[in-house]
């Protein structure tokens, strides 16, 4: 088996540990319960001050930042909803040249980008795909609330099978609209990068402290790295504000989504949903909390189901590559 | 006042010019960027404009200058490295042609209205479809409203020469802006010419460090740029942008002022060359390459006793509308050479015969104004097209109206 | 002659509910030969849960479509509004939609001697300690009643739209009359009990019920508006490139502590505030570390402030927190200021105790995990002081 990876990182051991100064603050128009600000109140903790900041086109940016008002208290810039990998690329490599022909002070400054499922994974991953196989060091966060959420929420190819949206609406004629299988991003950057060393899924509030030390894993490593969060979106989803916290958690309990690092190669589960690990909750028990799965019959649960047992039974590496494995008869 | 092409003064001796090379536009560009000593380029194919970035990735390998140079995997992305890099404070550098160009149009709309300065090379290239290489002015013209500063060149020793001139004058603290330095595909990118380098020395007294100041991304100056704004906010940034963009004219007069003084009498003026206009009766104005064979059209009809002359247009943004309407309401009747479209317009005319004709709207005696549309996707604009379209122009100043009367030149009709 | 109305509603919560009433005043009006249409007002879009929105309609006996349009239809805003129907009556604490928009009263649009419908269970007195007072008469009507909340995919029919077009009959005939009303609801629904519950709610509102529900407010009656509307810079003023100054770093223990976004402080997006019990608390940090609007101020006993102003109400607190009755949800309108309570609690925690027990009141107001799906109430519990029950045990997940 291989040795287990060491990254050399200030690790926050436990919640009483975790910084206490905001450098994302209150003051920001998102929605009651957003857990996608959580997601950008926690990088930039983890980070610290020394950083550089971009968001996307999306909730995180039009939320945030009402004009003449801001809650970043770090330097941040918006940049275009595809342009998440080009922007974080082109700061960095704009700090390195400046450092290298002194006309900056020489240190670590942290560049990190921010975009939405839609901004990173589906317009911005050929710009992404790009940074991942550059030389800077930078971290490309996706919040990925599973739809377009700034536009009062559209699918996205991160939407989970089934779910309502404004694109994807019950009918009497078509019950399920939303048909396309929620695309697996983390794992496709990780498998088409071999020298990106780490890409990691994580959700802000479970387990504790968990994302903040992938956060400070990624900006240690060197190089790109990539991290996917899992952000439950109370508007989106239709479900309380108050709930909020156990969404994700519900999410990743169920096994729909796969809680990993991947340091160098290396797959760490973070929670392992396989029958062989901590196994998992019917996904059912999630998706019966959230208005946007309301109009789903028990053969749509099925449907899914299936889909999540597959993924975590049947991949040679469950969660993260649907590679099933390698057959020797040729078809 | 008539001027003839100004050889550059100096000699090699006084340190103002180093060496000369023969290069075509493209490397002459890379040239300027080498001695601009740029931090940050971003680099993607599309001809014509490529051999820019063949050019610069030599020079660095070859340790001319220091750059970061990244190979971006769409324009989009390229434009975008470009924008973010100069947010940090770091000269940037990018290009495209035709298509490309417009592949990335959402980063250069912004770039403009961030108020960052780049630096852009346009090789013009006819707009697909279908794919053709030739040169087309439509790419560089598509940001004409949106805040950019956009000039064109005719000489591979203008261009190197203006993407110094550009980052000066973009990077002025009372402009920012970004700059596209328009180059005619094939007709400029690919003709190559002796052409006098600049010493490094001249070119740092000529070109100062780029400073955003505080507008600069960086930790000790901790800022949020661009939140997003509704309605009570953007009339007031819309008014910033143009406000700028009026400044440009002064900080361009004052560039040609400095540069002319570091490296001789180069630009008798600056936003456009006129040759043999002071008693002309009949006179071409175009941007780019087709100045050459306006020129020599006009030095044999002149020996004919033709009174004819020609207004090579160097600066598109900001458009010199109080010099070029002067100018122009001196003569009997003006042809514009349009190496565009802009199908549907008034008219039907080119953009460029457009602009001229609201500038010489208020003149007080107003020329006969005719157009001409031709050399798209790549086809000549020869010497006996230039004598056709000066034959064409005269006549327009006889008959009572041709106003608004358009010729394609060279189209097989 | 124009009649103009505003629905003031809690967004998303409220979008699909504020978008009917205001589409159906138009059709309701329309059948009755007028002139109608109606809007959102845009730059409410994106709607965020909870942050105050409006809807409009805009009826006119005599105007063509078009005038009507171009006099009402041309603006963001309204000019002003004959009736201004407000959902939740939280709203009442004064509306802050976006930064640099400043806190408005809630009547900051209504006409001399229009009417500001507010559905609430509270009597007239109570709402009037809230809201601005105004140079000239206007009425303040009572339209018993919830405010009704739900999510976008699944909405709740509780009848409040129904009641509220009966309201607006009662208030205002001349935009739909009450006949008008019972005509469309029947044609449409075919369903007896929404017409019923429209002339109920018009009954409710008319001058001879008892108890009055429609008051007249005089120019003495409401409370002095201190928040001021901000004047926004001129282009000059603003600096280039759409820069903004980043917020101020600051940090240190105690109330207000963290230095927070002056611009647009939010708090008037919450129905609901987080009721702390400091007594119970275990300083297990789980509040502070969920809030997704950074509203704890860590103290140095350990214990945990909240700074209301930026507080949006979205219970996540209440909902995470392991100690029985230590965070509760209260009603928005049991509280007159943004006092630390810590520093309250500090002072004297047997007042603040009592205070604040009285205020939570005997029943926990909240809402299923699908909003839609109705108001859940359970028995409220008054813990002794320094009694702590564990509610849940938090999951230790080895990291």
């Amino acid at each position: 088996m291989t040795t287990t990876p060491k990254i050399d990182y200030e690790k926050i051991k436990g919640v009483h540990k975790v910084p206490l100064e905001e450098l994302y603050t209150s003051g920001h128009r998102t929605c009651q319960g957003c857990e996608s600000a959580t997601t950008m109140r926690g990088f930039i903790k983890a980070s610290g001050p020394r950083t550089i900041v971009t968001g996307a086109t999306g909730c995180m940016y039009v939320a945030n930042t009402s004009y003449l008002t801001t809650p970043w208290i770090v330097p941040w810039m918006h940049t275009q909803l595809g342009a998440g990998g080009a922007s974080a690329v082109g700061m960095a490599a704009g700090v390195r040249a400046l450092q290298r022909k002194g006309k900056i002070k020489q240190e670590k400054i942290n560049i990190i980008n921010f975009s939405g499922d839609l901004g990173a994974g589906d317009m911005g991953i050929g710009g992404i795909s790009g940074a991942l196989q550059s030389d800077y060091d930078l971290l490309i966060i996706m919040y990925d609330n599973e739809s377009a959420a700034n536009t009062d929420i559209q699918a996205t190819g991160l939407s989970i099978y089934g779910a309502q949206t404004t694109f994807t609406p019950p009918g009497s004629k078509h019950r399920i609209m939303q048909r396309r299988w929620k695309k697996n991003v983390a794992g496709m950057l990780a498998v088409g990068h071999p020298t990106c060393k780490y890409v990691a899924t994580a959700c802000a509030t479970f387990p504790p402290t968990d994302y903040l030390n992938k956060t400070r894993k990624a900006l240690s490593i060197g190089g790109p790295t990539f991290i996917h969060t899992y952000d439950p979106c109370p508007k989106g989803w239709d479900y309380h504000p108050r709930y909020s916290n156990e969404l994700g958690e519900l999410g990743i309990k169920c096994g729909i989504y796969p809680l990993y690092e991947i340091v160098e190669g290396n797959v760490i589960y973070t929670w392992d949903a396989r029958k062989s690990g901590k196994g998992r909750i019917p996904v059912k028990e999630f998706l019966q909390r959230q208005g946007r799965f309301e109009h789903l019959i028990q053969e749509d649960i099925d449907y899914i189901q299936k889909g999540v047992d597959e993924m975590w039974e049947e991949w040679e590496i469950p969660g993260v590559a649907p590679l099933k494995g390698i057959l020797k008869a040729r078809i | 006042m008539t001027v003839t092409m100004e050889k550059p003064k100096s000699g090699m001796s006084d340190g103002v010019y180093e060496r000369e090379e023969l290069l075509n536009g493209c490397q002459a560009v890379a040239q300027g960027v080498c001695l601009a000593d740029v931090d940050v380029i971003a680099a993607y194919p599309i001809r014509p404009y490529t051999e820019v970035m063949d050019a610069l990735s030599k020079l660095i390998a070859d340790g001319a200058f220091d750059a970061e140079y990244i190979i971006a995997d769409s324009e989009h992305s390229q434009f975008e490295i470009v924008k973010h890099a100069s947010s940090v404070n770091a000269r940037a550098f990018g290009g495209s042609s035709g298509t490309g160009w417009m592949y990335g149009m959402e980063a250069l709309t912004v770039t403009a209205t961030d108020r960052l300065p780049p630096m852009f090379v346009v090789g013009n290239r006819a707009l697909d479809d279908p794919g053709a290489f030739g040169v087309e002015h439509n790419d560089a013209m598509a940001v004409r409203d949106l805040g950019w500063l956009l000039c064109w060149v005719t000489t591979p020793q203008e261009a190197l020469e203006h993407v110094l001139i550009g980052y000066r004058v973009a990077e002025d603290k009372n402009v920012r802006m970004p700059m596209a330095l328009a180059i005619d595909g094939a007709f400029l990118t690919h003709s190559q010419h002796i052409v006098k380098i600049p010493s490094v020395a001249a070119a740092k007294k000529f070109l100062p460090q780029y400073d955003l100041a505080e507008r600069r991304l960086h930790p000790d100056n901790p800022i949020s740029v661009a939140p997003q704004a509704n309605e009570d906010w953007v009339m007031e940034i819309r008014r910033q942008n143009w406000e700028a963009a009026k400044r440009a004219r002064g900080v361009i007069k004052e560039a040609y002022k400095e540069f002319n003084a570091i490296f001789g009498e180069r630009y008798a003026q600056p936003y456009f060359d006129e040759y043999m206009t002071d008693d002309a009766e009949t006179v071409l104005i175009g941007v780019g390459t087709v100045a050459a064979p306006g020129r020599t059209a006009v030095k044999r009809l002149r020996e004919k006793g033709h009174k004819v002359g020609y207004v090579n247009l160097r600066w598109f943004r900001p458009f010199p509308t109080e010099e070029l309407r002067a100018c122009l309401s001196r003569f009997k009747s003006v042809g514009v050479v349009d190496r565009d479209f802009a199908h549907g317009s008034p008219d039907n005319c080119g953009i460029l015969m457009h602009e001229i004709r609201s500038c010489l709207y208020p003149a007080k005696n107003r020329p006969a104004i005719v157009n001409f549309i031709g050399g798209l996707g790549g086809r000549d604009l020869s010497i006996a097209d230039a004598q056709k379209m000066f034959d064409i122009t005269a006549q327009a100043a006889k008959k009572d109206s041709m106003d608004g009367y358009i010729t394609w030149i060279g189209l097989r009709e | 002659m124009i009649k103009r109305v505003e629905v003031q509603y809690r967004g998303i919560f409220q979008k699909n509910l504020a978008k009917k009433i205001g589409s159906d005043i138009v059709m309701i009006a329309s059948s009755m030969g007028q002139r109608a249409f109606s809007n959102g007002r845009y730059s409410d879009a994106p709607e965020r849960n909870g942050i105050p929105c409006k809807y409009f309609a805009f009826v006119s006996p005599d105007l063509s479509e078009e005038e009507l349009e171009a006099e009402c239809g041309a603006k963001l805003e309204i000019d002003e509004a004959n009736v201004s129907v407000v959902l939740d009556d939280t709203m009442c604490k004064g509306v802050e939609p976006w930064g640099w928009h400043g806190v408005r009263p809630i009547n900051e649009r209504v006409v001399k001697d229009g009417c500001l419908v507010v559905i609430t269970k509270r009597p007239h007195e109570e709402l009037l300690q809230f809201i601005g007072k105004k140079p000239y008469n206007y009425r303040l009507a009572t339209l018993d009643g919830e405010a009704s909340l739900a999510g976008l995919w699944v909405n709740k029919d509780d009848l409040t739209y129904e009641h509220v077009l009966g309201a607006i009959a009662a208030v205002e005939p001349t935009i739909i009359s009450i006949e008008a009303v019972e005509a469309y609801l029947m044609k449409k629904t075919k369903d007896k009990k929404r017409a019923e519950a429209a002339r109920a709610a018009y009954n409710s509102l008319r001058q001879e019920a008892k108890p009055p529900r429609v008051k007249t407010v005089t120019p003495n009656e409401g409370i002095v508006w201190t928040h001021e509307i901000p004047v926004l810079p001129k282009w000059f003023e603003m600096q280039e490139g759409a820069v903004v100054p980043a917020v101020p770093r600051g940090f240190q223990m105690g109330p207000k502590g963290q230095s927070r976004n002056t611009g647009f402080k939010r708090g008037t997006t919450k129905t609901q505030r987080p009721a702390v019990r400091f007594d119970l608390c275990t300083k297990c940090t789980l509040c502070w570390a969920e809030c997704p609007d950074e509203c704890f101020d860590p103290t140095t006993d350990g214990y945990y402030d909240i700074e209301y102003q930026y507080c949006v109400g979205c219970g996540k607190c209440a909902e995470v927190c392991p100690v029985k009755e230590c965070i509760v949800m209260v009603d928005e309108l049991q509280f007159h200021d943004n006092n630390s309570p810590w520093e309250d609690w500090k002072k004297d925690p047997k007042t603040y105790i009592t205070s604040l027990e009285a205020k939570k009141g005997t029943e926990r107001v909240n809402y299923p995990v699908v909003t839609g799906k109705g108001v859940i109430v359970t028995k409220g519990e008054v813990m002794p002081e320094g009694k702590i029950v564990p509610v849940r045990k938090t999951e230790e997940v080895e990291v």
